[in-house]
């Protein structure tokens, strides 16, 4: 295995394998954005997915349906999304903290009421060839050896963006993130506009977490999530709040690691702490250049603000 | 709903917030307790068992105490970071990266007395911890970069660099090629409070000395560091002219700028205090409870300092409050685990219901639901 | 015929008393380090656990997630404030704390697991299980069709690099050509990540995976792709039925037991304990079905000449990577050596750093 080309050769199945890992944290950056966009910031997307893990594989596991549970996985975070609200867009509690506190719950009460299921298997989702795209090379199996779910996502991105663009709901959406006195002048309910931003988002992150359960792992043990969705959080930002780059920043991130994982495989004895680093020196200097160059972040006006309440 | 609506409070409750915190804290216990009983445990049992353990004894405080003073530094810096609207959630790095500092200098000087040694050694923590926060403040003041982001990159950063030491250049050779520093010289530890010669030294009966000993159990010096920090900061946020600047360019940075105040130089001055802070917090922990530099200081510290920080509203005496309470109630729940036997993710589960309510209740404070005026009456009522 | 009965009497008094003394409720703590889900380490200590407290006088609890460090010593402190009579503590990081308390309660008796340190009412504990890896490595030395071996390893500590040796020697002693690549996922316990680090292997062209991990990440993998894999902890087949081979694994119940029984009776001394394969508390689980007899047979024999102390594994010579011989031929590796391990023997691909 020496030489050149085996370090080449190992880029394809490594980005093969960033496609699929990629996938949870994907939805789950899509997720985040959403609600982002619309001026509300949730550090609980960790916990979020961890409930999204722990039902969708109780829907699945009694069900048999991959699909239900998958739906049973987004509505779920959808509630933990709900409790968000209440915090902030009723009570006016910080937005931080209802966050830290969402993932505190979500990672315990998942764990805790997933305790019996411990190593219970799932049908889950199976992983197929797309006829005709999977022969293609290079691209081929990148993108088109995966399972259902990792297809499905190749759609939100586009969606999204058609959805903030092009639709008026995204409009008001947008302008609830910037500036949700306008949006009020103009006869729009921002708190409305947040609070289906928080269903939408929720439903999302909840995909992501159902991933881990019923298509990564298939089966139900403790603390699946371990950590995806705070690099969830990173990336949006990374991301610079849009889902193309968001899309670039997940395969980005799980690439490196991918790829890293069979540089190792190869025999390269590099101290892994450094490369361990590397995801997160990476996502610094990129954001770094991107500063340099003078552009702005982008980031949402009103993000992270709570609508003054009786005004 | 119609006839009913939320109005800002112009003066904010004294007494009455205490009994909204108190109604919010039972109503998040009572919730707890239903889950301990969906799964078959005793429910009302199970918070007895939290209660006494994190305060139901003498040597409970003590547990508590040494747990509440690095969640206590670090939360003090975060509140100044917060109050010039700098969103520095990085003091879990901080506080490793300050630990490195501290540990740098104890083991590269380990002959030292102690006179020089623990001055040295926590000036040298301090430095590392607020110039690993200085980064992230020059990287928003001069090229404009999200201060959230870059601090927990930084976290990230500052735990890989800590491992690459532990297991590589730091290693102690003694230590049969486990990732642990040698130990630290004597003049290095930081002692406990209590400790007994010491006090019966100075005259003080046996008795009294037994007492304290249980009272204050493992808990340090670092205590210390905590009422010196706690009465700079709010004195200084009180009477100083830096303080005076932080509150003003915190509620309006524009007109900060207007007013002459170098807004920038302030951020990077808040954020340093409090890398030094969380810094202090870290070294302070490796040298009194494990007398070395082990993987696993990494704890998560800082996270819940930025809870603690908004719990409190950023004010110094609530921080050191909540400090106590979450630290009671970390160490509490570990006596409701092993007297009921149950997974250990029920401490997250209930730490995150008593946030949530705790946070929601806060709504009371600062806003009131009155009925509508009616048309008729302008005016009454608000 | 009063005599008698007196004595009579005064014999089923102390008969009593002979029994009670006997049958003293023991009190057991646990303290792991991760969840008792984690199907890895914490698991088997916990399987033990629960053997343990179905029998007569003996109740058995557990704290589980407990940090290393600061945390740590509280708990442990906790338990023995509570007049727990043994104190069980399950991961190196528990040492320096079980230590520290240990000091404040001479009456109550510590076992630390896998450090190095002892005091008077502290023992330490460990179970050769690099035998049984041997063990494991033989098996997929043999079933290899490659010659070219995964392993995803947790941590560059010791413990983890003693077991690829062993392993990788056992692979060698039936399969001079095969290689063992390692990757480190710096994780005890990330399921999907492990996997991942799993099929990293797989894309190099690996056809036998092993773990030192406590998530069945890797097994999952193997089951997937449909390659072999080797568990280790417990018994790994259901999350893999169609790859597993074998696994090493512990069984701790009868160290436990013997533990509890030389407590009861006041007979413990502290030391360092270190059993192997001849006690049952390491072992290799069942093979899988489609390990050939031939395979089995060899493997039974190797495991018998170890029992019966006729092989040690790391036996010379030993050349590490470079080709730097280790141990001269003839001699073999002390306990002090093989618990401070840091470099890898001659067939594994990879970095102890």
């Amino acid at each position: 295995m020496d030489g050149f080309l085996p370090y080449l050769l190992i880029i394809i199945p490594a980005l093969a394998a960033a496609v699929s890992t990629g996938t949870s944290i994907l939805y789950a950056t899509l997720g985040e954005l959403v609600m982002e966009r619309a001026g509300v910031l949730n550090l609980g997307v960790e916990g979020m997915m961890m409930v999204g893990c722990l039902a969708s594989f109780l829907g699945c596991y009694h069900t048999g349906s991959p699909w239900f549970g998958l739906l049973c996985g987004g509505v779920a975070a959808m509630g933990m999304s709900a409790i968000h609200g209440a915090v902030c867009l009723f009570f006016q509690g910080s937005q931080v903290v209802s966050g830290l506190a969402l993932t505190l719950f979500g990672v315990g009460v998942a764990n805790y009421l997933g305790t019996p299921y411990i190593q219970q298997k799932v049908v889950g989702f199976a992983s197929f060839n797309v006829p005709v795209l999977s022969s293609i090379p290079v691209l081929g199996p990148i993108f088109f050896q995966h399972d259902a779910m990792v297809y499905l996502s190749f759609f939100i991105p586009p969606l999204l963006w058609f959805l903030f663009m092009r639709t008026r709901y995204g409009l008001a959406l947008r302008s609830t993130g910037e500036n949700p006195e306008a949006v009020r002048a103009a006869g729009i309910s921002p708190s409305a506009v947040r609070w289906s931003a928080l269903m939408l988002g929720g439903f999302l992150v909840g995909m992501g977490g159902a991933y881990l359960a019923l298509a990564s792992m298939r089966m139900w043990v403790d603390n699946l999530v371990s950590g995806r969705g705070w690099i969830a959080v990173a990336l949006v930002i990374f991301a610079f709040w849009r889902p193309g780059r968001a899309v670039f920043g997940v395969y980005l991130f799980t690439g490196v690691t991918a790829y890293l994982f069979r540089v190792q495989a190869l025999g390269v004895g590099i101290p892994s702490s450094f490369l361990n680093m590397l995801p997160y020196l990476m996502t610094l200097a990129v954001l770094f250049a991107s500063s340099l160059k003078g552009r702005g972040s982008g980031a949402p006006a009103d993000l992270g603000n709570n609508l003054k309440p009786g005004s | 709903m119609s006839g009913w609506r939320i109005v800002s409070r112009t003066e904010p409750r004294e007494w009455g917030s205490v009994v909204i915190f108190a109604v919010a804290f039972a109503l998040s216990l009572l919730i707890c307790a239903l889950l301990l009983a969906v799964q078959g445990k005793d429910g009302l049992g199970g918070i007895g068992l939290l209660l006494s353990g994190g305060f139901g004894h003498l040597y409970s405080y003590g547990e508590t105490l040494l747990k509440a003073i690095p969640i206590f530094l670090c939360s003090l810096g975060v509140a100044l970071c917060f109050r010039l609207q700098v969103w520095n959630i990085g003091a879990e790095g901080q506080y490793v990266i300050g630990t490195l500092g501290g540990c740098w200098f104890a083991l590269s000087f380990p002959g030292l007395p102690v006179w020089l040694m623990m001055p040295g050694m926590l000036a040298s923590a301090m430095l590392a911890g607020g110039l690993w926060a200085a980064v992230a403040a020059v990287l928003r003041q001069r090229w404009g970069m999200n201060e959230i982001i870059s601090t927990l990159m930084l976290n990230y950063i500052g735990i890989e660099i800590l491992k690459h030491l532990i297991y590589g250049p730091w290693k102690d050779p003694a230590g049969m090629n486990f990732p642990v520093s040698p130990y630290f010289a004597e003049s290095a530890i930081i002692g406990p409070v209590w400790n007994p010669d010491f006090w019966t030294g100075i005259g003080l009966s046996d008795g009294i000395v037994d007492t304290l000993a249980q009272l204050f159990g493992r808990a340090h010096w670092g205590i210390l560091s905590c009422l010196i920090a706690g009465a700079l900061c709010s004195f200084f946020l009180r009477k100083g002219m830096r303080g005076f600047e932080i509150t003003a360019a915190g509620s309006n940075a524009k007109a900060a700028r207007f007013a002459g105040i170098p807004y920038s130089r302030l951020v990077v001055l808040v954020m340093f205090v409090c890398g030094a802070l969380a810094g202090l917090a870290g070294m302070q922990e490796t040298s009194a409870t494990l007398n070395r530099l082990e993987p696993h200081i990494v704890v998560g510290y800082g996270y819940t300092a930025v809870v603690v920080a908004w719990l409190a509203k950023l004010r110094t005496m609530r921080i050191a409050f909540f400090a106590f309470i979450l630290a009671g109630l970390r160490v509490g729940v570990e006596n409701l685990q092993l007297e009921l036997q149950i997974s250990s993710s029920f401490a997250n589960t209930l730490e995150g219901i008593i946030l949530i309510t705790v946070l929601a209740g806060q709504f009371f404070n600062d806003y009131a639901i009155r009925r509508k005026p009616r048309q008729s009456v302008p005016g009454a009522g608000v | 015929m009063f005599k008698k009965t007196v004595f009579f009497l005064l014999g089923l008094m102390l008969m009593c008393n002979v029994a009670v003394a006997a049958e003293k409720e023991m009190k057991l703590g646990f303290v792991y380090v991760s969840p008792v889900g984690d199907a890895g380490w914490s698991y088997a200590h916990d399987l033990a656990r629960q053997a343990l407290a179905e029998q007569e006088g003996i109740s058995a609890f557990y704290m589980e997630s407990v940090p290393e460090g600061a945390d740590s010593e509280r708990v442990i402190l906790n338990m023995a404030r509570k007049g727990y009579d043994i104190i069980f503590t399950t991961s190196f990081g528990y040492m320096d704390p079980t230590i520290k308390v240990a000091k404040q309660f001479p009456k109550t008796t510590f076992l630390h697991c896998s450090g190095y340190k002892t005091a008077d009412n502290v023992s330490n504990y460990f179970g050769r299980v690099y035998q049984p890896r041997y063990l494991t490595g033989m098996v997929a030395g043999k079933m290899t069709k490659s010659n070219q071996i995964g392993y995803v390893a947790a941590f560059p500590i010791p413990e983890v690099i003693r077991g690829i040796n062993a392993f990788t020697l056992g692979v060698k002693a039936v399969n001079p050509d095969a290689q063992v690549r390692v990757v480190w996922t710096k994780t005890w316990y990330d399921p999907a990540m492990e996997k991942d680090a799993a099929i990293s292997l797989l894309d190099i062209g690996v056809d036998v995976l092993a773990q030192h991990q406590d998530s069945p990440g890797p097994q999952e993998a193997a089951q997937d792709k449909g390659v072999y894999s080797i568990g280790y902890n417990t018994d790994m087949s259901k999350f893999a039925p169609n790859a597993h081979l074998v696994a090493a694994v512990w069984d701790w119940v009868p160290f436990y037991l013997d533990v509890v029984k030389q407590v009861r009776e006041g007979t413990w001394k502290a030391g360092s304990f270190w059993p192997g394969l001849e006690t049952g508390a390491v072992n290799i689980s069942d093979f899988g079905a489609m390990v050939p007899q031939d395979v089995r047979d060899l493997v039974n024999a190797r495991k018998q000449e170890i029992i019966d102390g006729k092989y040690v594994v790391f036996s010379g010579p030993v050349k590490d990577q470079n080709g730097q011989v280790r141990v001269e031929a003839g001699k073999v590796l002390s306990d002090q050596e093989l618990l401070s391990m840091d470099w890898f023997v001659e067939g594994v691909i990879g970095s102890t750093k």
